[in-house]
C-alpha cells in the first residue's frame, strides 16, 4: 500500500514538472501582457515535432533539441506579441480571449492538414531505462526531464530576479502603469515575457519527447492542465503555478492509481472547482481578484 | 441602421416568406442538410449571443446545456418512452438548473478564467456521462429508435419537416432576443458587459442579472442539443458535449457581430456556407480545413473587424450611402 502511494506520488511530481514549464508559461505572459494564451498548449506540441523531426532526419537526440526548440520558440513568440497580440491589448477582453484561442485552433488544425492525427515516437537509449530503488521504479527519461524542467524554471526565477530585464518584467506584472512610468519599454518587456513563455513550452515538449507521443492535439493535455494549476497558484504567480503544477501532477496520478484510469482528469478539475468554490483567489494569494 | 418601422416589418415579412418557402423550392437533401446546419448553429449562436454578446460572459463551455438537453431527452424517450417534445422542455429545465451551480462557480472569475472555468465544466460533464453506463450508455452512446414517420415523438420522414422546427427554434431564439435587447435586462446586460464594476456602482444587480441570462441562454441551448440528437438518431459523450459546439456558438456570434440581434445568423451564414463549399471542393478527406479556415476569419474579424460583419456592413452603408460617421 505504501509502496504504491510513493510510486503514485513519483509518477505524479515526475510529470509535474513538465506541467510546471508550461503553467509558469503561462502565468508569465498573464502577469505581465496580462492575456491568457490560450495557445500555450500548441507550442508544446510544435516543440515536440521539432524535437520528432530533429531525431527522424538528422538522428539528434530529443534532450539536445532543446537548443533548437527553445530559441525558435522564443523568437515565435516575440513575432506573434509584435504583429498579433499587441494589436489587440486594451480594456476589451474579448478580443484577446479570441485572438489567442484563434490561434491554438489555426496550429492545431494546420498540424492536422501537415502532419495527420497519428502518434509519432521517439525512441531513445534511454527511453525504457529505470532505476529501481526500494520497491520504487523511477523511469530515467522522465528523472531527466523532471531535472532538466526543475533547472529551467530556477534560471527563470533567477533571471526575474537579477537582471534588470527580469525586474522591469516583474515590476511591469505587479503595476503596468507605474513601471512604464518608471522609463520601462513595455514593448521590449512583453516581448520578452511572450517569447521566454513560448521557449518553456518549447522545452516541455522537447523533455516530453523521449516517453510521449507527438499528435496534433497533445498540448490540449497540457494546457488544461496548466490553465488549473494557474488559478489554483494564483494568477500571475511564478512559484505558486510551480508548487500547484506539482500538486496536480500528484493528484492527477493518485486519481489514476486509485479511482481509476481515466480518472485522473476528473480529479483535476475537481480540485479546479474545489478551488473556485473555496479559494477563488488562489491557494498562494495575496490579493483577490 | 435607420430604418423605418414599416420597413422593417416588411423585410420580415419578406424574410419570414423565403424561409417558409424554402424547402419546398430546394428538394436537394444535401442543401436542406446544410440549411438545417445554418439553422441549428445560428439558434445555438443566438443562445450564446445572450450571455457571451451582450453581458461579454465569454463562455466557451455551452456544450454543457447542448449535452444536457440532449441526454435529458433521450434519456426520457429510450428508457421511458416519453416524447421529445415533453423531453426538449426537460431538458431545457435541466439545463437552466445545471447553470446555478455551475454559473456560482464560474461567475467568481472574470475575463479569461471564466471562459476557461467553463470549459472544464463542459469537459466534466463529458467524463461524467462517459462513466454513466447503466443509465446513460456509457462511451458506447446509443441510438435512437427509428419509428419512421412519427411527428408526435418528433421523427419526421422528410427532411423538410426538420427545417421547419428548427426555423421555429430560431424564430423563438430571435423573439426572446429581440425582447430582452428592448427591456430593461438588455441595458443591464450591456452595461455589465461594458463594465461590470462601473454597472454595479450605478445599481445594477450584476450577480442576479448574469445568472438570469445564463439560465435563459443555458435553456436554449439545451433545446438544440435534443433537436440535434432526434435529427442525427445517435447520441454519445464525444458529440453531445463536443467542445466544436461551445467554440461554433461563439464563432459565429463574434464573426457576425458580438451582441447584435442578427449577427450569429450572419456569422453562420458565412461559416456554414463557408465549411459546405471546402468540403465538396475538397472532399472530406483533409482532416483539419474547416477549423483551419474558420481561425483564420476568426482572426482576421478579431484584427480588422471587431465589431463583426453587421458592424462592417453598418460602416459601409453609413459611408456610402448617407455619408455620415457610424458612431458619434
Amino acid at each position: 500500500m505504501w509502496e504504491t502511494l510513493a510510486q503514485a506520488v513519483i509518477n505524479g511530481l515526475l510529470i509535474g514538472g513538465i506541467y510546471a514549464l508550461v503553467s509558469i508559461g503561462v502565468t508569465l505572459i498573464f502577469g505581465v501582457v496580462k492575456i491568457v494564451n490560450f495557445a500555450q498548449g500548441e507550442f508544446v506540441m510544435i516543440g515536440m515535432y521539432i524535437s520528432f523531426f530533429l531525431a527522424t532526419q538528422f538522428g539528434i537526440d530529443p534532450l539536445v533539441s532543446l537548443v533548437v526548440s527553445m530559441p525558435v520558440l522564443f523568437l515565435a513568440g516575440v513575432l506573434i506579441q509584435h504583429f498579433l497580440i499587441r494589436r489587440v491589448l486594451g480594456p476589451n477582453d474579448m478580443p484577446q480571449i479570441f485572438l489567442t484561442f484563434a490561434l491554438s485552433l489555426l496550429l492545431l488544425n494546420l498540424s492536422l492538414m501537415l502532419f495527420s492525427a497519428n502518434y509519432r515516437t521517439v525512441h531513445t537509449s534511454y527511453s525504457d531505462e529505470a532505476w529501481h530503488i526500494g520497491g520504487l521504479y523511477i523511469p530515467v527519461a522522465k528523472l531527466i526531464a523532471f531535472a532538466v524542467a526543475m533547472a529551467l524554471s530556477g534560471l527563470l526565477w533567477v533571471f526575474l530576479h537579477t537582471t534588470d530585464l527580469g525586474r522591469a518584467m516583474r515590476a511591469a506584472s505587479q503595476n503596468r502603469d507605474v513601471a512604464m512610468l518608471m522609463g520601462i519599454n513595455p514593448n521590449r518587456v512583453f516581448a520578452v515575457a511572450f517569447g521566454t513563455a513560448l521557449a518553456l513550452a518549447g522545452a516541455a515538449g522537447s523533455l516530453l519527447m523521449p516517453f510521449y507521443s507527438a499528435y496534433p492535439f497533445v498540448g490540449q493535455v497540457f494546457v488544461l492542465m496548466a490553465f488549473v494549476a494557474v488559478v489554483m497558484g494564483t494568477l500571475g504567480n511564478v512559484v505558486g503555478a510551480l508548487v500547484a503544477s506539482l500538486m496536480m501532477g500528484i493528484a492527477e496520478s493518485l486519481g489514476i492509481q486509485f479511482v481509476g484510469a481515466d480518472s485522473g482528469l476528473i480529479v483535476v478539475f475537481g480540485l479546479l472547482l474545489l478551488t473556485l468554490a473555496f479559494r477563488p483567489s488562489g491557494l498562494g494569494a495575496r490579493r483577490g481578484r | 441602421m435607420q430604418i423605418s418601422v414599416k420597413m422593417k416589418w416588411l423585410w420580415l415579412v419578406i424574410g419570414a416568406a423565403v424561409m417558409l418557402a424554402l424547402p419546398q423550392l430546394v428538394t436537394s437533401s444535401f442543401a436542406i442538410d446544410i440549411f438545417i446546419r445554418i439553422l441549428l448553429f445560428s439558434f445555438i449562436g443566438v443562445a450564446w449571443n445572450l450571455m457571451g454578446g451582450y453581458a461579454k460572459q465569454l463562455s466557451l463551455g455551452h456544450a454543457a446545456y447542448f449535452g444536457l438537453g440532449a441526454y435529458t431527452s433521450t434519456i426520457m424517450q429510450v428508457n421511458y418512452g416519453i416524447s421529445p417534445w415533453i423531453g426538449m422542455v426537460a431538458g431545457g429545465v435541466v439545463a437552466m438548473l445545471a447553470s446555478l451551480p455551475i454559473g456560482w462557480l464560474c461567475f467568481r472569475l472574470r475575463g479569461p478564467y471564466f471562459t476557461i472555468a467553463t470549459i472544464a465544466t463542459a469537459q466534466v460533464l463529458m467524463l461524467i456521462f462517459l462513466k454513466f453506463r447503466d443509465f446513460a450508455w456509457g462511451a458506447e452512446g446509443t441510438t435512437i429508435p427509428n419509428l419512421g414517420s412519427a411527428p408526435l415523438m418528433m421523427q419526421f420522414e422528410e427532411k423538410s419537416s426538420y427545417y421547419y422546427v428548427v426555423l421555429g427554434l430560431l424564430a423563438v431564439g430571435l423573439w426572446i432576443t429581440h425582447r430582452i435587447e428592448k427591456s430593461w435586462m438588455g441595458y443591464y446586460l450591456v452595461a455589465i458587459g461594458e463594465d461590470e464594476d462601473a454597472a454595479e456602482a450605478v445599481g445594477v444587480n450584476a450577480p442576479k442579472i448574469k445568472r438570469d441570462i445564463y439560465m435563459i441562454s443555458a435553456f436554449l441551448t439545451a433545446l438544440a442539443g435534443t433537436f440535434y440528437t432526434q435529427y442525427i438518431y445517435f447520441i454519445d459523450p464525444a458529440t453531445a458535449f463536443s467542445f466544436n459546439v461551445s467554440i461554433e456558438a461563439a464563432l459565429v456570434s463574434i464573426v457576425g457581430g458580438i451582441g447584435t440581434l442578427w449577427g450569429p445568423v450572419i456569422g453562420t451564414v458565412l461559416l456554414e456556407t463557408t465549411s459546405a463549399l471546402l468540403q465538396s471542393w475538397l472532399g472530406s478527406s483533409v482532416g483539419g480545413i474547416q477549423l483551419t479556415v474558420y481561425s483564420l476569419i476568426l482572426m482576421a474579424v478579431i484584427l480588422w473587424r471587431p465589431t463583426g460583419l453587421i458592424g462592417f456592413a453598418t460602416d459601409v452603408y453609413h459611408r456610402t450611402l448617407r455619408r455620415k460617421p457610424a458612431r458619434a
